[in-house]
């Protein structure tokens, strides 16, 4: 068995759907400006159309056109609003995958170093146990909420984004990066449980949450070890962090402005041991990218011209 | 000044007034001291078991991204950490049996065959061979372990290596939970007379390299 597989060579079986990382590449470097993020999306509109292609979510690209991710991403969970169905599948369907992901990645780390210290794979060998939990709850929560395992496209950007060859580097990219996020998306979660009253699913998620922190305070732990006496890699290490937390906060979509659409869940990071530093950075890192006004805009003039295009080609083809 | 303090029944004469059969002798120990390895050969078998351990592990997170099939993926992860806890045990074994305190993440081959043994079971990485993988580790490699630790549990002196049975009890009795499950697991898929055949092919193959060279602890 090679080591270091590609995020191409993720196994699926035949439900699944792998969308091109592209757009997600793309969604996470937007600038807050219109234009700018019409003209972008505008361009990967065949390749998103491609990607939906068979899904649940090609109802949602007919009617919003290439920007219905800016919908599904930049809007706050909603219960009240008529999509929230389709929302909350589709945000239960990207953790779900995203923890299919991490049990890989956590895998991956167990062969791909087979030098590390003996704590560092006990550390992975239990975060792949918990990762195969954390696949089995949201299966089950996404059936809860009427979903099923395939239904949307799978993006393995986050294994692209943090499965670095150096093992300080990935863990932080994945243990600190991706599983903070993790906390974030999680907290926000439990909120909307609460919110709907479901405690089902607030139970669940509540104990995802708690072994996230735990797999934060691995990634802290071993990036202090893995560059221990060795600032310049630290540096690294952190620099890929921040690299990391850049690309998932989804221009803004994850932050702590007032029309973040998953709030930064400041307390669970503490308590995994962000140090008050790194939290002001994280701050920083995921304050700028499209206002929810720029985004919503965009979204506007992306549906309009998709249905202009859609009336258009129906006209061409009764001629 | 406070009387000292006395063992119960303990008369001033210091003897006690009980019989020297005691509860602990109920029933009567029939265990006969020595058995068939001393303190250096269990070491070294410990460390054996610890690298067929340890490896699986690795393995297994590896096979984890490639396996396409969706409850084989999640199946494995735990296995995975109960390989790793089976190390880690069998680890903290070895600075008991004299090998120093640094002991407790050695792992060893018993031979350069074995060493191959593992490399093969590895080898398998693409997303149709998950017969291969499964069947190398549950089909053989996992049994195989359970007769090497049910030998080592019977043939080592009862009462002196007390604590490498206990824990191999341990590791034995979760093994079997795996060999069941992979078992299942290899029963659905090879669902074809070709498939068998596969299934069959590979443990024959590996089962003739494990005989080769001794086995686990070389010794077969
Ligand atoms: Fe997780
Ligand atoms: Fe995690």
């Amino acid at each position: 068995m090679k080591s270091f597989i590609e995020p191409n060579e993720l196994a699926r079986d035949s439900r699944f759907i792998r969308q091109d990382n592209v757009a997600a590449t793309i969604l996470s470097t937007l600038p807050d400006d219109v234009d700018a993020v019409v003209e972008a999306l505008e361009r990967l509109d065949p390749m998103i159309e491609k990607g939906v292609r068979g899904t649940e979510a090609e109802p949602l690209y007919e009617e919003y056109g290439p920007g219905f991710a800016l919908v599904t991403l930049n809007e706050p969970l909603d219960p009240t609003s008529p999509s929230a169905g389709t929302r909350l599948a589709l945000r239960m369907h990207g953790i779900f995958v995203g923890e299919l992901q991490a049990l890989e990645g956590a895998g991956r780390s167990l062969w791909d170093f087979p030098d590390a210290p003996w704590e560092f794979k006990m550390n992975m060998a239990r975060q792949c146990w918990d990762e195969t939990r954390h696949v089995q709850i949201y299966e089950k929560l996404l059936e809860h909420v009427g979903g099923y395992a395939g239904m949307f496209p799978e993006s393995t950007f986050l294994f692209e984004c943090a499965c670095s060859d150096d093992p300080a580097l990935r863990v932080a990219g994945v243990n600190r990066g991706l599983e903070g996020l993790a906390c974030d998306v999680f907290r926000d979660m439990i909120r909307y449980a609460e919110a709907i009253g479901d405690e089902t699913m607030r139970q669940a998620v509540d104990y995802v949450l708690a072994d996230e922190l735990t797999h934060v305070r691995f990634g802290s732990d071993w990036v202090k070890e893995f560059t221990k006496g060795d600032p310049e890699r630290y540096e690294k290490a952190q620099e890929f962090r921040r690299k990391v937390d850049k690309q998932f906060s989804f221009g803004g979509a994850r932050s702590e402005r007032e029309d973040a659409a998953i709030p930064i869940a400041w307390e669970d990071r503490r308590e995994a041991g962000f140090t008050e530093q790194e939290l002001d950075e994280l701050r920083e890192i995921t304050a700028d990218g499209p206002s929810r006004d720029t985004m919503r805009e965009a979204a506007r003039q992306l549906r309009e011209r998709h249905h202009a295009r859609r009336a258009a080609s129906a006209e061409r083809a009764s001629a | 000044m406070s009387e000292p303090r006395l063992y119960p029944g303990t008369g001033r004469d210091e003897r006690t007034t009980f019989a020297p059969y005691s509860a602990f002798d109920i029933p009567a120990d029939l265990r006969e001291l020595h058995g068939r390895y001393d303190v250096e050969a269990t070491a070294r078998r410990v460390r054996n078991f610890r690298y067929a351990e340890e490896w699986m592990m690795m393995i297994m997170g590896g096979w984890v991204a490639t396996i396409p099939e969706l409850p084989v993926k999640t199946g494995l992860g735990k296995i995975i950490w109960e390989c790793a806890q089976a190390a880690n045990v069998l680890g903290e074994r070895l600075p008991e049996l004299r090998c120093g305190r640094k002991a407790v993440t050695a792992s060893e081959s018993s031979n350069e065959g074995f060493a191959g043994v593992i490399r093969e079971i590895a080898a398998p990485d693409r997303p149709d061979q998950t017969i291969e993988k499964i069947a190398g580790v549950f089909d053989v490699l996992k049994p195989h372990l359970i007769e090497a630790y049910e030998r080592h549990s019977r043939e080592t002196d009862q009462i002196a290596d007390a604590p490498t049975i206990e824990l191999l009890d341990d590791i034995v009795r979760r093994t079997r939970g795996h060999v069941t499950w992979g078992k299942d697991v290899l029963d659905r898929i090879c669902d074809t007379e070709g498939l068998r055949e596969r299934r069959r092919q590979r443990g024959d193959a590996l089962r003739e390299m494990l005989t080769a060279c001794g086995g686990v602890t070389g010794e077969l």
